[in-house]
């Protein structure tokens, strides 16, 4: 075979293998990849979740005195950010990672190295936000970061800065994992995975990604325009120059509504494997619940405003979203019915897994209720900015994606581990979580109907507040308690280490045909689809007629002849990342001849550049000198660098 | 095919679905806290709860329906034993899909309705057949409110007075940051946004107190911004309408009140206005509290003057620190003292010369903060008559030379001649002129105004601070009134 001819000097040497510390640094394999998402988002849920844990102690008692005020600022500011940006998004980004190539059979995913760039600028991101907690200036403006406070008029700290520079470098890895993932998903799908035949998964990957590549770029525009706005005297958002506050606001809930989807898509997603797996029955409405998803990703760019139902638009345009808002709850049903008809006439495992689904959709219900009684922009008016927000988008983004997600880690832990964890300890964890979940969040209803404003440090003895705020702190402690109980379990299985077989829940989808945890090169042969829940059927094609028996009424339903045009040798995709037509086949088993893209440093070095630039923006612009020859150096390195290094000609 | 036993689990968990909304019910029960959006005392947010309460109604129907059928299917349809049967693989039923989703489609219709007819109903305009509206401009500061009555030429701060069953309409605005007002038994709540005016009306059906909190997170101290309306009858409105005009009463000689009015005019005077019940005097407050804020914004860390709430007949009012502590001696003295215990964040402490101490401590004695407590509490309307609106004959803009100076000037000197801390002002025109050799007696006030630290009268402590920031015109018309004092 012969050489690339440009080559650009080295350096390292190129890693090559799969032990010790610079075979992470250089991996390029996805489910390494999503171990380090996962591992990493599970650190920071840790963080995020003291300083929830911290909130809750201050507000357990009225007039209370355990953080002062500039400090709880900076705990919910940097709570919210955490939880978004640097938990549930990763975290799905974990599951986005491990799962789409093995459940659309593909190797890896279409770009290898800018998916390992996404974790380590991700990775650079998420400590440069955290890194303000050590030098003493944590944001304090808030995760929405409203102008004019956030301008440095009123905030003249490094806070805000900390969090613009943070979330920036955070947009770039969005950015590219969401177009790694779509291009994936749209070309790499094994032969005769029509769209239609993809998992509910890998479906909602899609829209989540869709929507990250179309709602990141809207936020990194506004952190743009802020941070010229605080350092370079720009007037974009400071009313005192003649800014606007409020298109601040316009422009971070357009990127913020649809984040809200990135945040609980992926969670429906896992939900829609794991309710039926454990029910052993085909998901129900397959093409209802992907329409849904996917008109819940358009719909999600149209409401924005009902952020801002108190903000003065006026009547017009508060009715526009209120009418927009409400119509995006039918979608929602959709999913949430056949989600429990799914459910019905099942034969339904209650394991940990299923436990935290089910409870997905018992209090992802809960929450786009009370979303519906916020819609009302005048019953709003008495809710903005209340307790009763905070419970409904905890429902939302607990009860919901976390749950979900929880859900997905036990489903899938087998598959990613080879081990299983241990369902006692399991059960205790979700019975911990669930309760405590309620007990914290659905009293905050209450108060907040009661009329507690949200962000405030304290509160008089004398509103009635106290009851339901100890309550609210209790059930903090047992959710915590529920997250603790989690990592023992991780210890304790892993100890006990209870071997998982490839296919551990009778499952439907390609992950399960291959082993657990499955090989650097995911399948030895890449499988063939005839089916949507493919693997289900192969395993049972005495079903088949059960589910494809009634082929009116489904539009999915594949004719014979999209078949064998699927199946059409040419279009297989045999290796991820550029391989097509070397000499490996699919009849060779085993990793020996199957290529695979090789290992690289130039993600990871490239990524220290672009975290030294925003070191710059905290520190010194002269620092951006010392980050050029890192990002120059993985640019170059990086796009002169083959995919595979010649193997050495075997005699 | 390899299986995982099942894990026996008791059902009993999935009835904790149940919990929220048991809670959920019981939050209807509490109408009587402070802040409660249910016991409501006007029609804005009696229609926000109703419209509340129907859509919770139609969410506790969906909520039991859903949540009844996951419990429901969870039990019924659970594996038995170590059942492997597996359920006949359907992959959905087209009807079933158009039901649910053209019911939940009608039952957000039904949602909607009353939903923008009541956004009409409360967000396009004060209604005009329900009584004289009063016009109320509120406008949120980090992190107090003040309220303005421009048709009564009235200011205030922190506690809203209106009567009952009127309606009341509300411009709103802020200062510095964005705020939000909110009073959630009376009306739920619009933002006060910094040069956007804002918009929202409310009729009060109940006379008493009633809470009110600024909602929008505005910074430090965003905790402690709140603010109390007081509904009150017609006629309780109308007295406090000309007590509003009529000035206290003269503290006796000697008396704490008499130390205190003059140690708040040394040392608070410059940020805060005590005595606007002069007519005239409201332009003049409105340009002054600019002209704090603008001080404030010269140098946000080490200003002299920052803008802060009137405290005209502060004795009248409940509440101290914007809605914090109860009003009293013991809790002033206490605020005066160190105010940022009290309330972390005040300005206040931070800016105020007196408060330039290593401890941050007012550096005052005991005893001078208990006569600057006992003054302020004391301010209230007082036996004089109100003072008439002033007819300015039409003069449009010209200047109210002598609102200018009661605004301004007048907590210090007198129009007569006796000491309050600066000399009385009576025949000033006269003795100027002969005070410092080669200048007039305009160019000797003139100076005393903008640069008094140059000529002291002896015997009178040096404490005035330059007043250029009245502007040239305002300087010249003062100047003009001053040498008229006989």
């Amino acid at each position: 075979m012969t050489t690339t001819s440009l080559t650009f000097p080295r350096l390292f040497p190129r890693p090559k293998g799969y032990a010790g510390i610079w075979s992470w640094i250089g991996t390029v394999d996805h489910k390494r990849i999503g171990t380090l998402y996962g591992v990493t988002a599970f650190i920071w849920f840790l963080v995020g979740g003291i300083e929830a844990l911290l909130m809750r102690i201050q507000l357990a008692k009225a007039e209370n005195t355990f953080v002062d005020p500039e400090t709880f600022n900076q705990l919910f500011t940097m709570h919210g950010t955490t939880m978004v940006f640097l938990v549930i998004m990763p975290l799905s980004a974990a599951f986005f990672n491990w799962l789409i190539p093995l459940q659309i059979g593909a190797r890896d995913v279409a770009f290898p190295r800018l998916n390992a760039m996404s974790f380590w600028v991700f990775l650079a991101g998420s400590l440069i936000i955290n890194a303000s907690w050590i030098t003493g200036n944590a944001p304090n403006g808030g995760w929405f970061g409203y102008a004019p406070y956030s301008g440095v008029t009123f905030n003249p700290g490094m806070g805000m800065t900390y969090w613009i520079v943070g979330l920036n470098i955070l947009g770039v890895a969005s950015i590219a994992a969401g177009l790694n993932f779509i291009v994936t998903i749209l070309n790499m799908r094994a032969p005769g995975m029509s769209m239609f035949k993809m998992p509910v998964f890998t479906w909602m990957t899609l829209v989540t990604s869709i929507l990250l590549v179309l709602a990141m770029p809207i936020l990194a525009v506004a952190g743009i325009q802020l941070q010229t706005d605080r350092v370079y005297g720009t007037n974009f958002f400071n009313s005192l120059g003649g800014g606007d506050p409020v298109m601040w606001q316009h422009i971070f809930w357009l990127f913020g509504h649809p984040e809200v989807y990135i945040l609980i898509l992926p969670a429906m997603g896992i939900v829609s494997e794991v309710l039926p797996t454990f029910s052993r029955k085909p998901l129900f409405g397959y093409p209802f619940v992907v329409f849904a998803g996917v008109v819940i990703g358009f719909m999600g760019w149209f409401v924005w405003s009902h952020h801002m139902f108190t903000v003065g638009l006026g009547p017009a345009a508060n009715s526009a979203f209120a009418i927009s808002t409400m119509l995006i709850g039918v979608p929602t049903g959709i999913k949430i019915f056949n989600w429990i008809g799914t459910m019905w006439r099942g034969n339904i495992r209650l394991n940990t897994a299923m436990l935290f689904s089910i409870s997905f959709v018992a209090m992802f219900t809960i929450g786009g209720l009370s979303g519906v009684m916020h819609a009302a922009p005048t019953a709003d008016a008495q809710q903005q900015d209340t307790y009763f927000v905070v419970a409904h988008f905890h429902y939302v983004l607990v009860g919901g994606s976390l749950l979900g997600i929880f859900s997905g880690i036990y489903y899938w832990w087998p598959k990613f581990t080879g081990w299983y964890l241990n369902e006692k300890l399991g059960i205790a964890n979700w019975a911990l979580m669930f309760i405590g979940f309620n007990l914290q969040f659905a009293p905050l209803h209450w108060v907040g109907l009661d009329g507690m404003p949200r962000r405030i440090y304290t509160y008089a003895e004398n509103m009635g507040w106290e009851g339901t705020n100890l309550a609210a702190s209790i059930g903090g402690f047992i959710l915590g308690f529920g997250v603790l109980v989690f990592m023992v379990n991780v210890l304790v299985s892993r100890m006990q280490r209870k071997v998982a077989p490839a296919d551990p829940w009778d499952g439907r989808t390609l992950e399960w045909a291959t082993s657990s945890p499955p090989p650097p090169h995911d399948f030895d042969e890449i499988p063939q689809v005839e089916y949507r829940d493919d693997f289900w059927f192969k395993k049972y094609p005495e079903t088949i007629a059960e589910y494809y028996g009634h082929g009116d009424d489904d539009p999915a339903v594949p004719s014979g002849a999209q078949l064998d045009e699927a199946v059409d040798e040419e279009s297989v995709p045999v290796i991820s990342g550029g391989a097509y037509g070397a000499e490996a086949t699919e009849s060779e088993h085993g990793h020996g001849k199957i290529h695979l893209p090789d290992q690289s440093y130039y993600p990871f070095i490239l990524s220290i550049g672009l975290a030294i630039f925003g070191i710059a923006f905290l520190t010194d612009g002269l620092v951006l000198f010392a980050g050029a020859p890192f990002f120059i150096w993985g640019l170059l390195g990086w796009s002169m660098e083959p995919v595979n290094d010649p193997e050495p000609e075997t005699p | 095919m390899h299986r995982v036993s099942k894990p026996s689990i008791s059902l009993r968990p999935t009835l904790l679905l149940l919990a929220p909304i048991a809670l959920a019910l019981l939050a209807a029960c509490t109408p009587d806290n402070a802040q409660s959006t249910f016991g409501t005392a006007g029609p804005i947010a009696e229609d926000q709860a109703n419209l509340f309460k129907f859509i919770f109604w139609i969410a506790v129907v969906v909520f039991v329906l859903v949540e009844g059928a996951i419990i429901y299917a969870s039990i019924r349809y659970r594996q038995r034993s170590d059942s492997d049967k597996r359920p006949h693989q359907t992959h959905g039923n087209t009807r079933l899909e158009i039901t649910w989703t053209i019911i939940p489609a009608i039952i957000l219709i039904a949602v909607a309705v009353p939903t923008l007819s009541q956004i009409w109903g409360q967000q396009n305009g004060v209604p005009t057949d329900q009584g004289e509206v009063v016009g109320v401009e509120a406008i949120g500061h980090q992190w107090w409110f003040e309220f303005r009555y421009p048709d009564n030429e009235i200011i205030t701060a922190n506690e809203l007075h209106i009567p009952v069953n009127r309606p009341v309409a509300f411009k709103l605005n802020s200062q510095d940051v964005i705020h939000s007002f909110w009073v959630p038994k009376i009306a739920g709540k619009v933002d006060m946004v910094p040069l956007n005016d804002n918009f929202i009306w409310m009729i009060g059906t109940e006379p008493g107190v009633f809470y009110g909190q600024c909602a929008e997170f505005c910074g430090i101290a965003h905790a402690h911004m709140r603010f109390r309306v007081i509904v009150d009858t017609e006629e309780d409105y109308q007295a406090w309408l000309k007590g509003m005009h009529t000035a206290p009463d003269a503290p006796t000689p000697g008396s704490p009140e008499a130390s205190g009015q003059q140690l708040f005019a040394v040392n608070c005077s410059s940020c805060h206005t005590n005595n606007s019940t002069a007519p005239g005097s409201y332009a003049q407050e409105i340009s002054t509290q600019q002209a704090r804020w603008n001080g404030w914004l010269e140098d946000t860390e080490n200003a002299s003057i920052v803008s802060a709430p009137n405290l005209t007949h502060f004795g009248d009012r409940l509440t101290l620190g914007a809605g914090l502590k109860d009003l009293n001696h013991d809790s002033l003295v206490g605020w005066i003292t160190e105010p940022s215990s009290v309330k972390i964040g005040t300005r206040m402490q931070q800016h105020a010369a007196v408060y330039d101490t290593p401890d941050g401590r007012a550096k005052l004695s005991a005893s001078e903060i208990s006569d600057i407590a006992t003054y302020l509490l004391s301010l209230k309307p007082g036996t004089g008559a109100a003072a008439e609106p002033v007819d300015d004959g039409g003069a449009g803009t010209a200047i109210d030379a002598e609102a200018v100076f009661i605004t301004n000037c007048a907590t210090c000197h007198s129009t007569g001649a006796d000491k309050v801390v600066g000399p009385g002002l009576a025949g000033i025109g006269e003795r100027a002129s002969g005070r410092v050799d080669g200048m007039s007696a305009d160019e000797y006030i003139e100076q005393s105004i903008r640069e008094p630290g140059e000529f002291i009268v002896p015997t009178y402590p040096a404490v005035m601070v330059s007043w250029s920031k009245l502007g040239d015109d305002t300087i010249d018309a003062l100047v003009t009134y001053l040498k008229t004092l006989k």
